[in-house]
Protein backbone atom coordinates (compact mmCIF):
# COMPACT_ATOMS: atom_id res chain seq x y z
CA UNK A 1 0.00 0.00 0.00
CA UNK A 2 1.66 3.20 -1.16
CA UNK A 3 -0.04 5.35 1.49
CA UNK A 4 1.34 3.43 4.40
CA UNK A 5 4.99 3.22 3.53
CA UNK A 6 7.59 3.01 6.18
CA UNK A 7 10.68 4.94 5.16
CA UNK A 8 12.38 4.56 8.50
CA UNK A 9 15.86 3.39 8.03
CA UNK A 10 15.49 0.38 10.23
CA UNK A 11 18.48 -1.54 11.50
CA UNK A 12 18.19 -4.32 8.96
CA UNK A 13 18.13 -1.96 6.00
CA UNK A 14 21.38 -1.14 4.31
CA UNK A 15 20.71 2.59 4.74
CA UNK A 16 20.64 2.35 8.50
CA UNK A 17 22.63 5.20 10.11
CA UNK A 18 22.54 7.35 7.03
CA UNK A 19 22.68 10.98 8.12
CA UNK A 20 24.82 10.44 11.26
CA UNK A 21 27.45 13.14 11.48
CA UNK A 22 28.00 13.96 15.15
CA UNK A 23 30.71 11.33 15.38
CA UNK A 24 32.68 13.21 12.74
CA UNK A 25 32.81 16.51 14.59
CA UNK A 26 35.61 17.26 17.06
CA UNK A 27 34.72 16.74 20.69
CA UNK A 28 33.50 19.91 22.45
CA UNK A 29 34.63 20.61 26.00
CA UNK A 30 31.68 20.70 28.43
CA UNK A 31 30.47 24.31 28.91
CA UNK A 32 31.12 25.82 32.32
CA UNK A 33 28.50 28.05 33.82
CA UNK A 34 30.76 30.94 34.83
CA UNK A 35 32.15 32.72 31.80
CA UNK A 36 34.91 34.99 32.99
CA UNK A 37 36.60 35.30 29.63
CA UNK A 38 38.07 38.71 28.95
CA UNK A 39 39.73 39.69 25.72
CA UNK A 40 42.29 42.44 25.70
CA UNK A 41 44.17 43.84 22.75
CA UNK A 42 46.95 46.32 22.35
CA UNK A 43 45.55 49.72 21.65
CA UNK A 44 47.40 52.68 20.17
CA UNK A 45 51.04 52.74 19.37
CA UNK A 46 52.62 50.78 16.63
CA UNK A 47 49.63 48.53 16.24
CA UNK A 48 47.21 51.17 14.86
CA UNK A 49 44.32 49.04 15.97
CA UNK A 50 41.68 49.52 18.56
CA UNK A 51 40.87 46.77 21.02
CA UNK A 52 37.29 46.02 21.98
CA UNK A 53 35.08 48.99 21.23
CA UNK A 54 31.55 49.30 22.59
CA UNK A 55 28.90 51.15 20.63
CA UNK A 56 26.10 51.91 23.06
CA UNK A 57 22.73 53.13 21.87
CA UNK A 58 20.14 54.45 24.34
CA UNK A 59 16.66 55.66 23.73
CA UNK A 60 13.14 55.74 25.10
CA UNK A 61 11.78 54.05 22.00
CA UNK A 62 12.53 50.34 21.92
CA UNK A 63 11.74 49.66 18.26
CA UNK A 64 14.02 52.46 17.09
CA UNK A 65 16.90 51.35 19.23
CA UNK A 66 16.58 47.73 18.22
CA UNK A 67 16.38 48.53 14.55
CA UNK A 68 19.35 50.83 14.81
CA UNK A 69 21.36 48.17 16.61
CA UNK A 70 20.48 45.69 13.88
CA UNK A 71 21.51 48.21 11.26
CA UNK A 72 24.87 48.80 12.93
CA UNK A 73 25.46 45.06 13.26
CA UNK A 74 24.68 44.44 9.59
CA UNK A 75 26.84 47.38 8.57
CA UNK A 76 29.81 45.95 10.41
CA UNK A 77 29.19 42.54 8.84
CA UNK A 78 29.18 44.10 5.41
CA UNK A 79 32.36 46.06 6.12
CA UNK A 80 33.98 42.87 7.46
CA UNK A 81 34.53 44.20 10.93
CA UNK A 82 34.46 41.50 13.57
CA UNK A 83 31.48 41.85 15.90
CA UNK A 84 32.26 39.97 19.08
CA UNK A 85 29.05 40.57 20.98
CA UNK A 86 25.75 42.31 20.56
CA UNK A 87 23.69 42.47 23.72
CA UNK A 88 21.10 44.54 25.52
CA UNK A 89 21.45 46.14 28.90
CA UNK A 90 18.47 45.89 31.31
CA UNK A 91 15.81 48.55 30.81
CA UNK A 92 15.49 51.35 33.33
CA UNK A 93 12.01 52.57 34.19
CA UNK A 94 11.49 56.17 35.19
CA UNK A 95 8.23 57.48 36.55
CA UNK A 96 7.55 61.09 35.75
CA UNK A 97 5.47 62.58 38.54
CA UNK A 98 3.61 65.75 37.80
CA UNK A 99 3.26 68.14 40.69
CA UNK A 100 0.03 70.10 40.46
CA UNK A 101 0.34 73.81 40.87
CA UNK A 102 -2.05 74.28 43.73
CA UNK A 103 -1.73 71.09 45.68
CA UNK A 104 0.74 68.90 47.39
CA UNK A 105 -0.23 65.68 45.66
CA UNK A 106 2.08 64.27 43.06
CA UNK A 107 0.21 62.82 40.19
CA UNK A 108 1.55 60.12 38.00
CA UNK A 109 2.10 61.64 34.61
CA UNK A 110 4.09 59.18 32.58
CA UNK A 111 6.19 56.07 32.79
CA UNK A 112 9.33 56.20 30.68
CA UNK A 113 11.45 53.17 29.90
CA UNK A 114 15.05 53.63 28.78
CA UNK A 115 16.44 50.90 26.55
CA UNK A 116 20.08 50.32 25.80
CA UNK A 117 21.70 48.13 23.16
CA UNK A 118 25.41 47.46 22.88
CA UNK A 119 27.34 46.25 19.84
CA UNK A 120 30.89 45.19 20.59
CA UNK A 121 33.47 45.39 17.85
CA UNK A 122 37.07 44.38 17.68
CA UNK A 123 39.78 44.75 15.10
CA UNK A 124 39.12 48.30 14.01
CA UNK A 125 42.03 49.88 12.22
CA UNK A 126 42.72 53.48 13.09
CA UNK A 127 42.46 54.57 9.46
CA UNK A 128 39.00 53.16 9.12
CA UNK A 129 37.59 54.06 12.52
CA UNK A 130 36.76 57.74 11.74
CA UNK A 131 34.90 56.72 8.58
CA UNK A 132 32.82 54.16 10.44
CA UNK A 133 32.09 56.65 13.19
CA UNK A 134 30.97 59.20 10.67
CA UNK A 135 28.65 56.77 8.94
CA UNK A 136 27.04 55.75 12.21
CA UNK A 137 26.80 59.35 13.35
CA UNK A 138 25.12 60.52 10.19
CA UNK A 139 22.64 57.65 10.13
CA UNK A 140 21.54 58.13 13.73
CA UNK A 141 17.78 58.26 14.09
CA UNK A 142 16.07 60.98 16.09
CA UNK A 143 15.91 60.37 19.79
CA UNK A 144 18.75 57.86 19.98
CA UNK A 145 21.86 58.71 21.96
CA UNK A 146 25.07 57.22 20.67
CA UNK A 147 28.12 56.47 22.77
CA UNK A 148 31.28 54.85 21.47
CA UNK A 149 33.87 53.84 24.02
CA UNK A 150 36.45 51.21 24.71
CA UNK A 151 35.48 48.12 26.56
CA UNK A 152 36.59 48.02 30.16
CA UNK A 153 36.28 45.73 33.17
CA UNK A 154 33.59 47.98 34.58
CA UNK A 155 31.49 47.54 31.45
CA UNK A 156 31.88 43.80 31.68
CA UNK A 157 30.99 43.77 35.37
CA UNK A 158 27.91 45.94 34.84
CA UNK A 159 26.23 43.11 33.01
CA UNK A 160 26.59 40.74 35.96
CA UNK A 161 24.23 40.76 38.89
CA UNK A 162 25.63 41.22 42.36
CA UNK A 163 24.92 38.58 44.96
CA UNK A 164 24.44 40.30 48.31
CA UNK A 165 24.31 37.08 50.38
CA UNK A 166 27.60 35.88 48.96
CA UNK A 167 29.19 39.24 49.63
CA UNK A 168 27.88 39.23 53.19
CA UNK A 169 29.27 35.78 53.83
CA UNK A 170 32.62 36.77 52.36
CA UNK A 171 32.68 39.88 54.54
CA UNK A 172 31.90 37.75 57.58
CA UNK A 173 34.66 35.37 56.71
CA UNK A 174 37.16 38.19 56.39
CA UNK B 1 72.21 62.68 6.83
CA UNK B 2 69.83 65.48 6.15
CA UNK B 3 66.75 64.64 4.16
CA UNK B 4 66.69 66.00 0.64
CA UNK B 5 64.53 69.14 0.48
CA UNK B 6 61.22 68.09 -1.00
CA UNK B 7 59.95 70.13 -3.91
CA UNK B 8 56.39 70.04 -2.64
CA UNK B 9 54.98 72.44 -0.14
CA UNK B 10 52.54 70.93 2.30
CA UNK B 11 49.31 72.44 3.51
CA UNK B 12 46.80 71.19 6.02
CA UNK B 13 43.17 72.07 5.35
CA UNK B 14 40.21 71.65 7.64
CA UNK B 15 36.76 70.72 6.49
CA UNK B 16 34.54 71.85 9.34
CA UNK B 17 31.15 70.16 9.21
CA UNK B 18 28.05 71.15 11.06
CA UNK B 19 26.12 67.90 11.48
CA UNK B 20 22.42 68.04 10.60
CA UNK B 21 20.01 68.74 13.40
CA UNK B 22 16.84 67.24 11.98
CA UNK B 23 16.27 64.19 9.83
CA UNK B 24 15.60 64.64 6.17
CA UNK B 25 12.00 64.38 5.01
CA UNK B 26 10.94 60.95 3.79
CA UNK B 27 10.63 60.16 0.13
CA UNK B 28 7.23 59.44 -1.38
CA UNK B 29 7.72 55.66 -1.37
CA UNK B 30 9.09 55.73 2.14
CA UNK B 31 6.04 57.62 3.36
CA UNK B 32 3.68 55.21 1.65
CA UNK B 33 5.41 52.21 3.16
CA UNK B 34 5.49 53.83 6.59
CA UNK B 35 1.74 54.47 6.39
CA UNK B 36 1.10 50.91 5.26
CA UNK B 37 3.20 49.42 8.05
CA UNK B 38 1.46 51.64 10.57
CA UNK B 39 -1.89 50.41 9.36
CA UNK B 40 -0.83 46.76 9.53
CA UNK B 41 0.52 47.20 13.03
CA UNK B 42 -2.61 48.95 14.18
CA UNK B 43 -4.79 46.15 12.90
CA UNK B 44 -2.62 43.46 14.41
CA UNK B 45 -2.18 45.08 17.81
CA UNK B 46 -4.10 44.38 21.00
CA UNK B 47 -5.78 46.89 23.27
CA UNK B 48 -3.62 48.59 25.87
CA UNK B 49 -4.63 49.04 29.53
CA UNK B 50 -5.79 52.57 28.96
CA UNK B 51 -7.98 51.59 26.02
CA UNK B 52 -9.54 48.67 27.90
CA UNK B 53 -10.34 50.96 30.80
CA UNK B 54 -11.91 53.48 28.44
CA UNK B 55 -14.07 50.83 26.82
CA UNK B 56 -15.25 49.51 30.18
CA UNK B 57 -16.19 52.96 31.36
CA UNK B 58 -18.11 53.66 28.19
CA UNK B 59 -19.96 50.40 28.73
CA UNK B 60 -20.83 51.42 32.29
CA UNK B 61 -22.09 54.82 31.18
CA UNK B 62 -24.25 53.26 28.55
CA UNK B 63 -25.69 50.76 30.98
CA UNK B 64 -26.47 53.46 33.50
CA UNK B 65 -28.29 55.55 30.95
CA UNK B 66 -30.33 52.64 29.66
CA UNK B 67 -31.37 50.94 32.84
CA UNK B 68 -31.06 53.84 35.31
CA UNK B 69 -29.98 51.80 38.25
CA UNK B 70 -28.35 53.22 41.37
CA UNK B 71 -24.75 54.16 41.50
CA UNK B 72 -23.98 51.61 44.13
CA UNK B 73 -20.93 50.45 42.31
CA UNK B 74 -19.04 53.63 42.78
CA UNK B 75 -19.08 54.77 46.38
CA UNK B 76 -15.37 55.15 46.90
CA UNK B 77 -14.04 55.47 43.38
CA UNK B 78 -12.55 58.75 42.37
CA UNK B 79 -14.25 59.92 39.27
CA UNK B 80 -11.43 60.46 36.89
CA UNK B 81 -12.47 58.71 33.75
CA UNK B 82 -10.20 57.65 30.98
CA UNK B 83 -11.97 60.03 28.65
CA UNK B 84 -11.12 62.97 30.92
CA UNK B 85 -7.50 61.96 30.95
CA UNK B 86 -7.50 61.84 27.19
CA UNK B 87 -9.03 65.28 26.95
CA UNK B 88 -6.42 66.63 29.33
CA UNK B 89 -3.65 65.16 27.24
CA UNK B 90 -5.15 66.54 24.05
CA UNK B 91 -5.14 70.01 25.51
CA UNK B 92 -1.56 69.67 26.59
CA UNK B 93 -0.59 68.58 23.10
CA UNK B 94 -2.31 71.58 21.58
CA UNK B 95 -0.32 73.86 23.80
CA UNK B 96 2.94 72.42 22.53
CA UNK B 97 4.44 74.15 19.50
CA UNK B 98 7.24 72.54 17.59
CA UNK B 99 10.09 74.67 16.29
CA UNK B 100 9.93 75.38 12.58
CA UNK B 101 11.91 73.16 10.26
CA UNK B 102 12.52 75.84 7.70
CA UNK B 103 14.14 78.72 9.45
CA UNK B 104 14.43 82.35 8.49
CA UNK B 105 17.90 81.81 7.16
CA UNK B 106 16.49 79.29 4.73
CA UNK B 107 13.94 81.70 3.39
CA UNK B 108 16.43 84.47 2.93
CA UNK B 109 19.16 82.12 1.71
CA UNK B 110 21.62 83.71 4.03
CA UNK B 111 24.67 81.61 3.45
CA UNK B 112 26.70 82.98 6.31
CA UNK B 113 24.38 81.74 9.04
CA UNK B 114 24.43 78.33 10.62
CA UNK B 115 20.67 77.99 10.84
CA UNK B 116 20.17 77.27 7.22
CA UNK B 117 19.37 73.75 5.98
CA UNK B 118 18.97 72.05 9.32
CA UNK B 119 18.78 68.64 7.71
CA UNK B 120 22.09 68.49 5.88
CA UNK B 121 25.78 68.95 6.55
CA UNK B 122 27.12 72.46 6.24
CA UNK B 123 30.77 73.15 5.49
CA UNK B 124 32.92 76.17 6.14
CA UNK B 125 34.41 77.89 3.09
CA UNK B 126 36.80 80.79 3.37
CA UNK B 127 38.15 83.19 0.80
CA UNK B 128 41.91 82.93 0.74
CA UNK B 129 44.64 84.50 -1.28
CA UNK B 130 46.78 81.97 -3.12
CA UNK B 131 49.53 83.42 -5.23
CA UNK B 132 47.80 86.44 -6.60
CA UNK B 133 44.29 85.01 -6.79
CA UNK B 134 41.51 85.25 -4.29
CA UNK B 135 39.86 81.85 -4.12
CA UNK B 136 37.14 80.16 -2.12
CA UNK B 137 38.75 77.28 -0.27
CA UNK B 138 38.51 75.16 2.78
CA UNK B 139 40.62 76.95 5.38
CA UNK B 140 44.21 75.90 4.94
CA UNK B 141 47.52 76.77 6.42
CA UNK B 142 51.07 75.81 5.54
CA UNK B 143 52.66 72.90 7.33
CA UNK B 144 55.63 73.65 9.50
CA UNK B 145 58.25 70.97 10.10
CA UNK B 146 57.92 69.37 13.49
CA UNK B 147 54.18 69.35 13.80
CA UNK B 148 51.70 66.71 12.70
CA UNK B 149 49.38 67.40 9.79
CA UNK B 150 46.43 67.15 12.09
CA UNK B 151 47.71 69.98 14.25
CA UNK B 152 48.26 72.01 11.08
CA UNK B 153 44.61 71.58 10.26
CA UNK B 154 43.64 72.52 13.80
CA UNK B 155 45.76 75.61 13.52
CA UNK B 156 44.01 76.53 10.28
CA UNK B 157 40.67 76.23 12.00
CA UNK B 158 41.85 78.24 15.00
CA UNK B 159 43.21 80.93 12.73
CA UNK B 160 39.90 81.49 11.06
CA UNK B 161 37.50 80.86 13.86
CA UNK B 162 39.37 81.59 17.05
CA UNK B 163 40.50 79.23 19.75
CA UNK B 164 37.30 78.30 21.47
CA UNK B 165 35.60 76.12 18.96
CA UNK B 166 34.24 72.79 20.02
CA UNK B 167 35.07 70.78 17.00
CA UNK B 168 35.89 67.13 17.19
CA UNK B 169 38.36 65.48 14.88
CA UNK B 170 37.82 61.77 14.80
CA UNK B 171 41.15 60.37 13.75
CA UNK B 172 44.71 61.26 12.86
CA UNK B 173 44.50 60.19 9.25
CA UNK B 174 43.71 62.71 6.50
CA UNK B 175 40.61 62.23 4.42
CA UNK B 176 41.81 63.41 1.06
CA UNK B 177 44.61 65.07 -0.79
CA UNK B 178 44.76 67.62 -3.53
CA UNK B 179 48.00 68.36 -5.26
CA UNK B 180 48.67 70.94 -7.85
CA UNK B 181 51.70 72.31 -9.56
CA UNK B 182 52.48 75.97 -9.57
CA UNK B 183 52.32 77.79 -12.88
CA UNK B 184 55.61 77.75 -14.67
CA UNK B 185 56.38 81.33 -13.84
CA UNK B 186 56.77 80.64 -10.11
CA UNK B 187 58.09 77.15 -10.36
CA UNK B 188 61.62 76.64 -9.15
CA UNK B 189 63.75 73.62 -8.44
CA UNK B 190 62.63 73.38 -4.88
CA UNK B 191 59.09 74.53 -5.29
CA UNK B 192 57.32 72.44 -7.85
CA UNK B 193 53.88 72.51 -6.37
CA UNK B 194 51.78 72.07 -3.30
CA UNK B 195 49.88 69.25 -1.66
CA UNK B 196 46.85 69.97 0.46
CA UNK B 197 45.75 67.35 3.00
CA UNK B 198 42.14 67.50 4.12
CA UNK B 199 40.90 66.72 7.58
CA UNK B 200 37.35 66.55 8.81
CA UNK B 201 35.96 67.91 12.02
CA UNK B 202 32.46 67.99 13.45
CA UNK B 203 31.09 71.03 15.19
CA UNK B 204 29.76 70.02 18.59
CA UNK B 205 27.90 73.20 19.40
CA UNK B 206 26.47 75.68 16.98
CA UNK B 207 27.39 78.62 19.12
CA UNK B 208 29.88 80.70 17.19
CA UNK B 209 29.37 83.99 18.96
CA UNK B 210 32.98 84.09 20.08
CA UNK B 211 34.36 83.37 16.68
CA UNK B 212 34.99 86.42 14.61
CA UNK B 213 36.00 85.88 11.07
CA UNK B 214 38.02 88.55 9.42
CA UNK B 215 37.59 87.52 5.82
CA UNK B 216 34.57 86.30 3.96
CA UNK B 217 33.20 83.01 5.04
CA UNK B 218 30.30 80.85 4.01
CA UNK B 219 28.52 77.82 5.35
CA UNK B 220 27.66 75.78 2.34
CA UNK B 221 25.99 72.44 1.72
CA UNK B 222 27.45 69.73 -0.50
CA UNK B 223 25.41 70.51 -3.62
CA UNK B 224 26.23 74.19 -3.43
CA UNK B 225 29.96 73.55 -3.30
CA UNK B 226 30.11 73.57 -7.06
CA UNK B 227 29.22 77.25 -7.11
CA UNK B 228 32.36 78.19 -5.27
CA UNK B 229 35.13 75.68 -5.73
CA UNK B 230 37.18 75.01 -8.80
CA UNK B 231 36.45 71.75 -10.63
CA UNK B 232 39.66 69.87 -9.84
CA UNK B 233 39.55 70.89 -6.21
CA UNK B 234 35.87 70.07 -6.07
CA UNK B 235 36.44 66.57 -7.45
CA UNK B 236 38.95 65.75 -4.76
CA UNK B 237 36.83 67.24 -2.02
CA UNK B 238 33.68 65.45 -3.11
CA UNK B 239 35.44 62.13 -2.74
CA UNK B 240 35.38 62.24 1.02
CA UNK B 241 32.09 63.97 1.64
CA UNK B 242 29.13 61.89 2.71
CA UNK B 243 25.77 63.23 1.79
Amino acid sequence: DALVGCHRHYKSRPTHGIGRFKYLLPKEAPKKKKDKVQMREINVGTEHEYGDVNIQMTSYDMCLVEHFAQYVHKLCNRLSIRVTESYAMPTKTNEVLFLEERGSKMQLDAVLTTHQRVVQISGLSSTFAPILLEIIQSSQPEGVHLLVKEHTEADFKSRLKSRPELEELLAQMN
Amino acid sequence: TAAAPRPWRLFGAMCLLRPPRITQPLEKEEEEIAALMGQIELEKSHYSDHEIRKLEEEEQLRRRKESMYDDDEAPGKTVIMAQDLEDKWEQKLLQFEAAPRITDADKSNNRTSLDRKLDSNLMLLVKQKIGNQELWLLPQVEWQPGETLRSTAERAMAMFLGDHIQAKILGNAPYGIYKYKFPRAIRTEDNVGAKVFFFKAFLQSSDLSQAELKEDYLWVAKDELGDYLKSEYLKKVNRFLLD
